[in-house]
């Protein structure tokens, strides 16, 4: 999923809902009743793939690219040293060799991570791809005129933090080794078994230094990957790419590359992707979104539609929309008062505020209902799907709040995106029976998104949302409750403010481990311990519907983007 | 009005009351009117009984109602005509299951406080100003002409979004709706009192009512205001519908009244990626809209063919009522 987004850091998180919910939003193959025409007939190469998307792929350099598992629409470009699995599900969540042969040796405690380039990889222009390809593509992303991409690079590498990139003063890395045109050695400032996943973001792929025309790299970059850059017009806005001849399919595992053109048209509204994806008329039978769901009066429609419903996937992404509280403002600082909203809260209200069941998983916990996050069930305050007035209400007296109490919920004024007055009402109707009255207050989007963020200006108690950058639970729960991530002076997620030396120490001693499954037991057990807090109530985690084309075939869609991936798909 | 002591304010006073007279009985004469009017009882009725319809509907328009509503199609209302029942006399909301009929009634309310409420503040700030540049030094009448003129060259659905994002949330949204319709749409009044002052400062009782020593307040008591009530009444006629649909559309672009309370833009807004999925829900607030529109604007169009200017000048007194009505020109009269 390419998220094209704008905003700083971290998924830029709550900000960047949109972005997420584009690029998760998703669609799937699986399910619905199978098949469509054909699709059981084996994909053949040819044909021309229509990509109808509403965000313009306004960023096309690898350094500036901000993607999870290296994007859609990317990743058909640029090949990175790991990327995700491209398969269907859980299976997709998978961190797989892409030009590297295995997802890298960690050394010294995970902070040494070395990695060999497979043999016969080559460019577009049928030169060698070598080691310094790669460490010179991820100097470049340091560039102040190329920033944009994740964060995390600057924060892990050794000397990186003040690191201006090669253009400057031509100073290279010195964290970065290559010992050898197959060998590429990273040094890190701290362990990080969560290395691998990096790997798969679109600054680890090769850019030839000599090609590299800085800022203009983005209209044509040097392809490693199947396809190759066409036409670029209007900044992203009509990106048209081609067979790269000089791509190998015994090189490259992950990517099928069936049609021959891949033609993405963008800026478009949303209603307009959906009415044109159902009609399917002349190119649009073979066009799929990799950024548009099915809103829920849409998916009312689809219901009664059998041929229709058959070409509606459903895609997970990991995802969380909670009610955050800030202990630091009364009355929340009293944990009972949060247990109390906890209890009280009607899910079921909220999740059809959302979109309904086909939409919204109502959740309990703040990790996505996934394995490979660490998702471990557990409900410290159970009160069932409409929530308990009376748990609540015991909860309030313990408080001192006998007779009920007032709050104030902060939400964006932006319906639909999971903060909006939708959710802030379905939340408010909910408190009502516990004697929790709630006024709203609404915020413009960006005012919203820059109040909350800010320590000195974040309210007590408001609608809120994370994704992570990779399918795991680092980046899940790191950001959010981490003590030393209060950021004071900038953009803050860690809402609560929790500064816990225990919990601080329990993230150092799981970034050491570097095997997935161990590191995620350790993670699902955190945020359980978390949990119980009550500094989040966690209310859904979203579901994505996606309608494709009627003569789109081999559908994947992994539980890593939630998105069909178009890496996969054959239109003939 | 005032006491009236004078002769001429006697004859005044008695006259505009048979004007009214005159007028009320014309209009009910229209086929049309009396249609129009209906609505517009009805509508003010049913706005002033909403707690006590949805009482007897037995609904609230707040109450969530997630049992009537088909989760796994988007929170489509289960049953026909989005979920009309019994207990729904014209369904449920998407997303949500509140009842329709109690939101629609309870909305009414808003918007037609809003409505006559910025109508009032738009011609009590129109009529003084107007009155004060049409009396006041040729410097007043600069300063609110080009005041005037600035207000109506604003982009006034810009300046209120705007206007309505700035101010704290705790201020009551209905009122402030109404302070920023009403602030943002008293030019045209201001034009229209301003230029009638002119011409009827020229007439013979205004001049003699000045000669005899009236100070400015007292002629625009005494002899303006009464003769202005027809133009204003007019104008005021068309100015409510436009108010209706301003509310609306503030409303539905989300800067309007605060969720939970209802408005019809507000519905409309949130029924807009509906029309296909569940209809009723965007016809019925559209519907109410609409017919709120045409019946203040037929009896506007009624009130305005009646009170014409040349038709006034028939029923104005104290005046002879010459060629070119007061209306016109100072000259006519002289």
């Amino acid at each position: 999923m390419s998220r094209p987004t704008s905003t700083p850091r971290r998924l830029a998180a709550a900000s960047a809902t949109v972005a997420l919910v584009v690029g998760a939003a998703a669609c799937g193959p699986k399910a619905d009743g199978g098949g469509g025409t054909g699709k059981d007939a084996a994909p053949q190469r040819g044909g021309t793939l229509t990509v109808l998307n509403q965000n313009p792929q306004d960023q096309f350099d690898p350094a500036r690219l901000y993607t999870s598992g290296g994007g859609n629409v990317p990743s058909l470009v640029f090949r990175t040293l790991t990327t995700r699995n491209r398969a269907d599900g859980a299976a997709g969540t998978k961190v797989v060799p892409d030009l590297a042969t295995d997802t890298g040796t960690p050394s010294e405690g995970a902070t040494v991570w070395t990695y060999h380039l497979r043999d016969g990889l080559t460019f577009e222009d049928g030169s060698p791809i070598t080691t310094a390809d790669i460490k010179y593509g991820i100097e470049r992303s340091f560039a102040p005129e190329l920033s944009g991409g994740a964060p995390y690079l600057r924060d892990w590498l050794v000397g990186a933090a003040d690191y201006q990139g090669p253009y400057k003063d031509g100073r290279t890395l010195d964290s970065i080794e290559t010992p050898d045109a197959k060998t590429i050695v990273f040094h890190l400032a701290k362990p990080e078994g969560d290395f691998p996943y990096l790997a798969t973001q679109t600054q680890f792929a090769p850019v030839p230094k000599a090609k590299d025309t800085g800022t203009k790299y983005q209209d044509h970059p040097v392809s490693s990957g199947p396809y190759q850059v066409e036409k670029n017009e209007n900044d992203g806005a009509h990106l048209v790419l081609k067979r790269n001849p000089n791509w190998s399919a015994a090189t490259d595992d992950q990517r099928k590359a069936y049609p021959d053109t891949i033609d993405v048209q963008s800026g478009l509204d949303p209603a307009v992707i959906n009415q044109r994806l159902s009609a399917g008329t002349g190119a649009d039978a073979a066009a799929v979104t990799t950024d548009t769901n099915l809103g829920p009066s849409e998916l009312a429609q689809v219901k009664d539609d059998k041929a229709l419903a058959a070409r509606v996937g459903t895609g997970h992404f990991g995802y969380v929309n909670y009610l955050a509280f800030n202990p630091k403002v009364k009355p929340f600082d009293n944990p009972k008062v949060r247990q109390a909203i906890a209890y009280a809260l009607n899910r079921t209200s909220v999740v059809n505020a959302a979109g309904g069941s086909s939409l919204a998983e109502a959740a309990t916990t703040y990790l996505p209902a996934q394995e490979t996050f660490g998702y471990t069930p557990y409900d410290p305050f159970p009160a069932g799907a409409t929530g308990s007035p009376e748990k609540a209400k015991e909860a309030l007296k313990e408080a001192g709040y006998p007779d009920g109490l007032t709050v104030t919920l902060t939400h964006s004024t932006d319906t639909g995106k999971g903060y909006g007055p939708n959710l802030a009402t379905a939340v408010q109707d909910g408190l009502k029976a516990a004697g929790i009255t709630v006024r709203l207050e609404a915020l413009d989007s960006t005012r919203y998104s820059k109040t909350i963020h800010t320590v000195g200006t974040e309210p007590g108690f408001f609608l809120s949302g994370w994704g992570a950058d990779w399918p795991s639970g680092g980046p899940f729960l790191a950001p959010i409750f981490d003590g030393r991530q209060i950021v004071t002076d900038g953009y803050n997620f860690n809402s609560a403010q929790l500064d816990d030396a225990s919990v601080n120490d329990e993230i150092d001693r799981i970034n050491k481990i570097t095997d997935h499954a161990e590191a995620a037991k350790r993670w699902g057990a955190l945020d359980q311990r978390i949990g119980e807090q009550a500094l989040t109530v966690p209310l859904f985690h979203p579901v994505y519907k996606r309608l494709y084309g009627k003569d789109v075939r081999n559908i994947v869609i992994s539980d890593w983007t939630g998105v069909l991936d178009i890496s996969q798909v054959a239109v003939k | 009005m005032a006491p009236r002591e004078t002769r001429a304010g006697e004859a005044r006073a008695a006259a505009p009351a048979a004007g009214g007279r005159q007028v009320w009985r014309r209009l009910l004469a229209r086929r049309t009117v009396r249609a129009a009017g209906l609505v517009v009882v009805l509508l003010v009725l049913t706005a002033a009984a909403a707690p006590l319809l949805t009482a007897v509907e037995g609904q609230d328009p707040t109450s969530y109602h997630n049992d009537l509503l088909d989760s796994a199609a988007g929170g489509v209302p289960t049953g026909s005509f989005g979920g009309v029942s019994a207990e729904h006399w014209l369904g449920v909301e998407p997303g949500t299951g509140r009842d329709v009929f109690a939101r629609l009634v309870h909305g009414a309310r808003i918007s037609l406080l809003v409505a006559v409420g910025a109508t009032l503040v738009q011609v009590a700030i129109g009529v003084l100003l107007g009155l004060a540049a049409g009396l006041g030094s040729r410097l007043l009448d600069q300063l609110i002409g080009n005041t005037t003129e600035v207000m109506l060259a604003l982009p006034s659905l810009v300046f209120a979004i705007s206007l309505m994002a700035v101010v704290p949330t705790d201020f009551s949204r209905p009122l402030l709706l109404t302070l920023v319709i009403g602030l943002l749409g008293w030019a045209g009044t201001s034009r229209l009192v301003r230029a009638q002052t002119l011409s009827l400062k020229q007439l013979d009782h205004v001049a003699a009512a000045r000669l005899a020593g009236a100070t400015r307040w007292r002629i625009a008591r005494r002899e303006l205001l009464p003769a202005l009530a027809a133009p204003v009444l007019t104008y005021a006629a068309v100015l409510l519908p436009t108010n209706v649909v301003s509310e609306a559309g503030l409303s539905f672009l989300g800067v309007g009244v605060k969720p939970p309370t209802s408005s019809w833009g507000q519905m409309l807004s949130g029924a807009t990626t509906w029309f296909r999925a569940d209809p009723m829900y965007v016809l019925l607030p559209s519907a109410l809209l609409f017919a709120t529109v045409l019946a203040f604007t037929v009896l506007g169009d009624a009130v305005r063919t009646e009170l014409d200017p040349r038709a006034a000048s028939r029923l104005r007194v104290g005046t002879t009522g010459g060629p070119g009505g007061p209306g016109t020109t100072g000259e006519a009269a002289a």
